[in-house]
């Protein structure tokens, strides 16, 4: 089963969504905030992490970093989940090594679409 | 985060959960298509709303721009809440209560984004906070007839009477409120079981169960205590106000009512639930916080226990982020700090497993001798520069001590034993757990000695030399140690002088313990700073400026410390030459060789290992404090 880890410090979203993508099959791991997204993220292998860029003290690009410049999660797909309401959101993500970006409100059509794009093993 | 886009972020994250629910509960309940996608719809509206009005580039944003948006997300915000509610009355609806609830708080919260209360004046806010409020705002006295910003809230109507019913229902409806009905009291506390009510309007006279004993059930049950109930008669008798009153009713009202009166009591009753929820809500956090400070006293804090707290606006939100935020680095600090001590731990139970690891000597005092009519000597502990060092029973204390035994040739000057008094008068000042203890310092027939806190186990060259190299953590573990000692000892001004493998001591926990502090300083008076000296100590550990006789400061250990460390990670010393004098010259002329050649070492560890061995001192860090903050940047 494909493992996702969820960082979303929104209670609502993170309900919401987790229940959407176990609902579809996968098995879903949630994360608070950057710290525990990290922890989580090293701690445990997962095949695809989605996180959300506004969180509270550590924010997603900064964890995305932290992240990246470890061995066991450089190179584990990230989405970064942007409020639309930030402008430069989607630039800082993608610069902090995010490999897609989706943007709120999740359109979850849109997001399987990209989840089953990074986790396709390259040809 | 400008606080334009922060309030941008506020308003539309409700919207989002709601079209998020929403879409959700589509797929599991297609028969509701109609109500959801209204919801949907409506959602969608308000989103365009917000990006109309507060779009990513507006800069200024007034009360008055605000009062706008929100009469343009009203409508839709009460389709939403009346799509929620038709919803509710489906038969199938139990296993999505949770959901409904969810949609309609996100609804409701909505409205309530505010901006702060600075003054009437339309306010524009580029850098002012934004406040988020958990609950409609509060507005005081009378509402204006129609009014509805605080609306919806979830009424109940409990009446025996139909037509009595009706006109509440429609006249609170009209106001914006949510309202269900029930006919006696035992249907009443039916609902009110079930679902959540923020006020309840009570009819007295009904049969069955009465409103009295209604009321005394709600205020009995901690669940419904606190929701206010407006007790209505059609009796204006003074005993009854009194009874409800005093069975815990938050007014009384006579038929038949006067409309304005009405709306005016319960929009009272409502605000005062709403400031003692807060104020219920804001000491549950508080009770949080403070019981995540004992938590974190007795170790047991998890990351993220404050996460809700963590999400107000408010200083008591900061104050659970920055608490959250050092009790995490103090937990990540701790746990690595294990793991170094761990590491350290291994290195030493394996040369212990190595059997005798202890130095050899001549024996100058037999065993059972009894100095100073005082101490017993018990074993030849080593054989150093200094002295001899022994353990022994102390029989004045019945303790155990290490016992070391003076070279007689380091003494032999008074002006020499004077300041070396004085020095250990200094050194017995430190107090610190890695740190060996000082005791005393004394003579007796001739013999001068100190005695010292008795440590079992071995240096740290005996575990280098058995070793070879140890690992970086185990290396962090010793720094760190050694690093905390010698800033206790600075504090008190004394500087070691002679830090070095042989003078650190480490305990089967792997607890080090630094030992001779001051002791050394007999080696530059008794020799002076000319040959003799240089035979008693080593120059191996010795910065430039201490070789070359100059005035030194805590620098100078800082230097032996980065010897120490450097010689701990590769097995050999930083210079090394056949001779003495070529050495020295090594010393005083060479810069350090990278430790960049040898495997495993973090870059930032091996540049401030160099940076320790710069032979100006001012390039080296400034203090042993400034050196355990690198260090604690070099172990994160």
């Amino acid at each position: 089963m494909t493992r996702i880890l969820l960082v979303e410090d929104n209670e609502m979203n993170r309900d919401m969504l987790s229940r959407r993508l176990q609902k579809r099959g996968f098995d879903v791991t949630i994360a608070v905030d950057g710290r525990e997204g990290i922890d989580k993220a090293l701690a445990d292998p997962y095949d695809l992490i989605l996180m959300d860029i506004s969180l509270p003290e550590i924010d997603g690009c900064t964890a995305t970093r932290e992240l990246r410049s470890a061995p066991q999660t450089a190179q584990t797909p990230i989405i970064a989940l942007t409020a639309h309401a930030m402008a430069g959101d989607r630039e800082r993500a993608l610069e902090a090594g995010c490999n897609d970006y989706d943007t709120k409100p999740i359109e979850l059509d849109r997001l399987l679409g990209k989840i089953q794009a990074l986790l396709k093993p390259p040809l | 985060m400008t606080d334009v886009s922060l309030l941008r972020h506020e308003l539309r994250t409700p919207v989002n959960a709601v079209l998020g629910y929403s879409e959700m509960l589509l797929e599991d309940a297609p028969g509701h298509q109609g109500e959801l996608e209204t919801t949907i719809a409506s959602a969608r509206e308000i989103l365009a709303a917000i990006d109309d009005r507060l779009s990513p580039t507006t800069i200024h944003f007034s009360r008055h721009d605000l009062e706008v948006l929100r009469d343009a997300m009203r409508p839709h915000q009460e389709r939403i809440l009346r799509a929620m509610n038709a919803l509710r009355k489906t038969a199938e609806v139990a296993d999505m209560t949770a959901d409904l609830d969810r949609i309609e708080s996100a609804a409701i919260r909505l409205l309530v984004v505010d901006l702060p209360d600075v003054a009437d004046a339309p306010t524009l806010i580029t850098d002012l906070p934004t406040m988020i409020t958990d609950a409609p705002r509060v507005t005081r006295g009378v509402r204006a007839a129609g009014a509805t910003t605080a609306a919806p809230f979830r009424i109940l109507v409990v009446d025996d009477v139909a037509d009595n019913r009706a006109v509440l229902e429609r006249r609170l409806e009209r106001d914006g409120h949510i309202v269900e009905c029930a006919e006696n009291g035992r249907v009443a506390l039916e609902r009110i079981r079930d679902h959540r009510f923020d006020l309840i309007v009570l009819d007295i006279m009904m049969p069955e169960v009465d409103g009295f004993e209604v009321l005394r059930r709600l205020k009995r049950s901690p669940d419904t205590h606190d929701i206010p109930v407006i007790m209505i008669s059609a009796l204006d008798d003074l005993e009854s106000v009194v009874r409800c009153i005093e069975e815990g009713a938050e007014d009384h009202l006579t038929k038949p009512f006067e409309p304005v009166l009405l709306r005016a009591r319960i929009n009272a009753s409502l605000d005062k639930k709403r400031l003692r929820d807060r104020e219920r809500a804001y000491l549950g956090e508080v009770k949080a916080i403070a019981a995540a400070a004992s938590a974190v006293e007795e170790g047991r804090y998890e990351s993220a226990s404050l996460a809700r707290t963590a999400l107000r606006s408010d200083e008591l939100g900061r104050l659970a982020r920055v608490f959250d935020g050092m009790a995490a680095k103090v937990k990540a600090r701790e746990g690595r700090l294990r793991r170094q001590v761990a590491g350290l731990r291994e290195e030493i139970d394996a040369v212990r497993r190595r059997a005798d690891v202890t130095d050899a000597g001549d024996v100058r005092l037999p065993i059972g001798h009894i100095l100073a009519d005082r101490y017993e000597i018990e074993l030849l502990v080593g054989v150093g520069a200094m002295g001899t060092v022994y353990r022994a029973h102390d029989q004045e204390l019945t303790d155990t001590v290490a016992l070391k035994v003076l070279r007689p040739e380091l003494l032999s000057d008074r002006t020499v034993l004077e300041r070396f008094k004085a020095e250990v008068r200094l050194a017995r000042r430190i107090s610190h757990p890695s740190v060996v203890r000082t005791h005393d310092f004394g003579e007796s027939d001739g013999v001068h000695y100190l005695t010292m806190e008795y440590v079992e186990g071995l240096t740290a060259r005996a575990l280098l030399d058995n070793r070879g190299r140890l690992g970086v953590a185990a290396v962090l573990a010793l720094a760190g140690q050694l690093t905390h000692a010698l800033v206790a000892a600075h504090a008190q001004g004394v500087i070691h002088r002679d830090i070095k493998p042989q003078n650190l001591l480490l305990d089967g926990q792997g607890s080090l313990k630094v030992m001779d502090f001051g002791v050394s300083r007999l080696a530059g008076h008794a020799g002076g700073t000319g040959d003799a000296g240089l035979l008693i100590g080593t120059p191996d550990y010795m910065a430039p400026e201490q070789l070359l006789g100059e005035d030194i400061d805590e620098r100078a250990d800082l230097y032996a410390t980065g010897v120490v460390l450097f010689e701990c990670l590769t097995g050999q010393l930083p210079f090394h030459a056949d001779t003495l004098v070529a050495k020295i010259a090594k010393v005083l002329g060479e810069d350090p060789p990278s430790l960049s050649a040898f495997d495993g070492i973090p870059q930032a560890l091996a540049t401030l290992i160099t940076r320790l061995l710069a032979r100006q001192r001012e390039t080296r860090p400034a203090s042993a404090q400034e050196l355990l903050q690198l260090l604690d940047q070099v172990g994160s």
